[in-house]
């Protein structure tokens, strides 16, 4: 039915900006290019705004390094693919005008994405996995889902802080960031490795559903005692990490049993983690089922997840008027009818 | 204990045994040590959650709910015998089950839940998964390892919402039925809770992450 198709995808929901280059026919897609500049704040957290104008300057020559090294030319292009949200509104608009336009210009197809399904569809994609547990860990999101009658249908998510933002704003507060992440490692991860002994913190487990604010007061009270006590602080992230990983795994399970899926993939920015994956991967082999969490070039927010992502919606007419492409901030992943989803 | 036999069943944290007992069969319930677990964690919710289990069956049982009653209870050994429900999960049969049967099924699930939150329990992991349909179509409410005392009425409406989320996930096209059938159980039990429980229950729903009604909710305070 289709020949060779080509698309092209924009992130740009967050902090980061990304352009991926993806070409395929049918079940057979190859990722050719995935370029990615990340914003980092000097002081804080992302400053939205700031973001903006990172994606508004990068935005160019991004495009310009994903295109060369997919060795395509943008003529060619058979769609253009962007994430239209969930995300912060000054970012997501900076991807979505260079779609909008560039959809206009050359004449060609926009497919709205949603950045969640993004997440988990690339992490499908790389392990070949056809029907997964998910869980989806970034600094926005924190859920649990399985696909059912062509959605991902949430059975458990944060009800108050995502995981990355616990560790995030922990970080923060504590005095540890920014920068959030040295050489590769959460700076929670590399406070962690100073600490010894464990000390018990709020737990609270509702069902597949989590709570991580009583577990933020009550370890920031803490690293407020031991301030000046590297030791002492230590096991504070030790605890903290503990705790949070040792709640994420126990509703995974729990959702792992209700479901009796045979695969557990992990996705989203947190999905780089060496503790998180290895509890994952101990926990999915009690029940006999395959674990895989997305690699980091993938795991974080990217372009190229959203261009096999665009790539899925074009192969099934999924398309967008670019004077209707309009972001979406709140735009949860069980919100998105998928066509390429079984029933 | 866990030598020798082989599980009936393996549940999300403990292993399920067939037993016999003078004739009688009983399920031994026990909670299993989890490699991914921080040994103080295992051993604190171990002991706990089988304590608090025990006593909650034990209460439940003697209000009238549909639970195995236990005959052992040994928080120590991290194991509870009680009696064996046969049946399959709700989340199992749930398609199978005609509209008109199931609507009954989710009205007595209603008034069973009802009778739990009147006397300050919730379940804490009120899911499909957690309910046993035997042949007659009688529910029961297994697992209340996360169950606990409260007079907090976010608990009951948190246990509300399990179930709903769970039928979202699981059987989308039946939820709206079972839960409309739920709250007339819940409503005729506890006509006073059903009010606050119910507004309580959507609240929480918005609170998910990415929910776009949420803000919409925030700007008709200022409209009105």
């Amino acid at each position: 039915m289709h020949g060779e198709v080509l698309i092209v995808g924009f992130e740009s929901t967050s902090h980061t900006f990304g352009v991926g280059v993806v070409t395929g026919r049918g079940e057979h897609v190859k990722i050719l290019a995935n370029i990615n500049d990340r914003y980092v704040p000097l002081k804080g957290g992302i400053h939205p705004r700031e973001a903006a104008q990172h994606h508004v300057k990068t935005a160019p020559r991004v495009l310009k390094i994903a295109i060369e090294k997919a060795g395509i030319s943008i003529g060619d292009v058979s769609g253009f693919a962007v994430s239209l949200g969930p995300g912060l509104g000054p970012c997501l608009r900076v991807g979505a005008s260079l779609a909008r336009f560039l959809s206009s210009y050359y004449n060609k197809p926009l497919i709205p994405v949603n950045h969640a399904v993004a997440h988990v569809e690339i992490g499908k994609f790389l392990y070949n996995f056809r029907d997964p547990l998910v869980i989806y860990v970034s600094g926005g999101n924190t859920l649990i889902a399985v696909q059912r009658k062509k959605r991902y249908r949430v059975l458990g998510e944060t009800l108050d802080l995502p995981l990355g933002n616990l560790l995030d704003t922990f970080a923060r507060e504590a005095g540890l960031a920014p920068p959030y992440v040295v050489n590769g490692k959460h700076v929670v991860d590399l406070c962690a490795e100073k600490g010894s002994s464990f000390i018990p913190l709020p737990y609270s487990v509702k069902g597949i559903d989590l709570s991580f604010s009583g577990l933020l007061t009550a370890a920031l009270k803490l690293a407020e005692k031991y301030k000046g006590d590297p030791e002492k602080l230590g096991d504070v992230c030790l605890s903290l990490r503990e705790t949070a990983f040792n709640m994420l795994v126990e509703v995974a399970e729990r959702a792992l049993v209700l479901t009796s899926k045979k695969q557990v993939l992990l996705v989203g920015g947190v999905a780089a983690n060496t503790y998180l994956k290895e509890k994952l991967s101990k926990m999915a082999e009690l029940h006999n089922a395959v674990y895989a969490g997305t690699p980091p070039e993938y795991s974080g927010d990217n372009g190229a997840m959203i261009a096999y992502t665009g790539y899925l919606g074009y192969i099934n007419g999924l398309r967008i008027d670019p004077e209707k492409a309009i972001v979406r901030q709140r735009w949860r992943i069980d919100e998105v009818d998928l066509p390429w989803l079984p029933d | 204990m866990a030598t020798g036999l082989k599980p009936l069943y393996m549940g999300a944290e403990a292993h399920i045994y067939l037993i016999e007992i003078l004739g009688e069969k009983f399920v031994a319930k026990y909670r299993i040590s989890k490699p991914y677990r921080h040994p103080v964690y295992d051993r604190i919710f171990r002991y706990q959650r089988t304590k608090t289990e025990g006593r909650i069956l034990v209460e439940l049982y003697l209000k009238n709910v549909n639970v195995p009653p236990p005959l052992i209870i040994d928080p120590a050994n991290s194991l509870i015998i009680m009696k064996y429900i046969i049946g399959d999960k709700l989340s199992e049969v749930i398609d199978s089950i005609p509209n008109q049967q199931l609507s009954a099924v989710a009205k007595r699930i209603g008034e069973m839940t009802a009778v739990m939150h009147i006397n300050r329990i919730y379940h804490g992991d009120l899911s499909l998964g957690n309910i046993i349909i035997t042949n007659t179509l009688k529910p029961y409410i297994i697992d209340f390892g996360l169950a606990g005392y409260s007079s907090d009425v976010e608990e009951y409406a948190i246990d509300i919402h399990l179930l709903r989320r769970s039928l979202n996930a699981l059987a989308p096209e039946k939820s709206e039925l079972f839960m409309d059938n739920f709250w007339k159980g819940y409503r005729g039990v506890a006509p006073l809770l059903y009010e606050e429980v119910k507004e309580r229950v959507y609240e929480i729903a918005l609170r998910g992450r990415y929910v776009s009604e949420r803000i919409k909710k925030r700007f008709e305070k200022y409209v009105e």
